[in-house]
């Protein structure tokens, strides 16, 4: 069954986008985006540290592979986060960007103002964006209305690994989108990732979860297999959850007398 | 004495030693300039422009570039 993530008319077979940040080395960083299946990796834009030159991290991504999807980490603004964005078109030559414009160094939590004002200005600019959202339904709606590519509810904070604790809300989103949702920041687990899944999200992105376990390149495959999984059980057309029991075997020709 | 402000911090150079164009300053800096991309005075520069930029004395000058990030 051909099942492909579109993005902006752009194929993809793998459904799990993977975050670069907070691998121990760029060699296993590289061995875990491999393990993943993943297509499209995610990236940030800071000052080059004069004094302290460390290894150019590109070098470990082969880009025929791999769509770079650089981001605005750090944007505390629009104004901000459009910078950012040119400096990442000027240095990829792409210009798929995700947006994130995060004021709250807290809980990391995007401002959902800003990020609509920037969103506006960055597709006039030709930008395919895909913006990070707390899991806000009329939010999602403004975005996809201003011509944003994806929209990407948050399932907790950013790097909480505490799973889908936006639920309802993102299946609100899922009902009333039409550009693909995907399901960013707090899953922990591949259990979470396939929850999305089953939920009818259209791709997730990963990265703490991955990077932060023991084995990085395992765990990046447990969760290829659990977005798979994920995907497959909701084409399947799983049923509601129902308060009482249903049985499964026949209530009929049971070895008793009535 | 010239001055440019690279990365918010000012550095200073003796006389006739600043570097006369972003491709200059890279070197100097020993940064390798596939790696990076410019901001002069809050306008972008082109990869492929490092070379012709001039850069004058009090410029402001922004080198970023990509790090792992999620």
């Amino acid at each position: 069954m051909v099942d492909n993530l579109v993005i902006a008319g752009r194929e993809f077979k793998s459904r799990l986008m993977v975050g670069t940040g907070k691998f121990a080395s760029n060699s296993i960083m590289a061995l875990a985006i491999k393990r993943s299946g993943t297509e499209i990796v995610t990236v940030a834009l800071r000052r080059v540290d004069i004094e302290n030159k460390d290894d150019d991290m590109l070098s470990a991504i082969d880009r025929k592979k791999y769509l770079l999807l650089p981001n605005t980490s750090g944007a505390r603004s629009a104004e901000e986060a459009v910078r950012l964005a040119r400096l990442a078109r000027a240095a990829t030559g792409i210009n798929w960007l995700k947006l994130e414009v995060t004021p709250d160094p807290y809980y990391l939590l995007p401002d959902p103002v800003e990020t609509l004002k920037a969103a506006q200005i960055l597709v006039k600019e030709g930008f395919v964006v895909l913006p990070y959202i707390n899991a806000d339904p009329v939010l999602a709606k403004r975005l996809q209305d201003a011509g944003t590519a994806t929209v990407m509810p948050l399932a907790s904070p950013i790097g909480s690994n505490q799973g889908l604790r936006t639920r309802a809300a993102i299946e609100i989103i899922i009902e009333q989108a039409n550009v693909p949702v995907v399901v960013d920041a707090g899953l922990g687990l591949p259990s979470h990732a396939a929850e999305a899944m089953e939920m009818g999200a259209d791709a997730v992105l990963v990265n703490t979860a991955i990077a932060t376990a023991d084995k990085p390149e395992e765990m990046a495959e447990a969760f290829k297999l659990a977005v798979q999984a994920g995907r497959m059980a909701y084409q399947c057309g799983p049923r509601a959850a129902s308060r009482a029991a249903n049985a499964s075997s026949p209530l009929t020709g049971f070895l008793r007398n009535s | 004495m010239e001055i440019l402000k690279i990365n918010g911090v000012e550095k200073k150079f003796a006389a006739g030693q600043m570097p006369k164009t972003i491709a200059e300053l890279l070197e100097q800096l020993r940064v390798e300039a596939a790696t990076v991309v410019a901001e002069v005075d809050g306008g972008i520069v082109e990869r492929e422009k490092f070379a012709q930029t001039k850069l004058s004395k009090g410029q402001s000058i922004e080198l970023v570039r990509f790090v792992p990030g999620g």
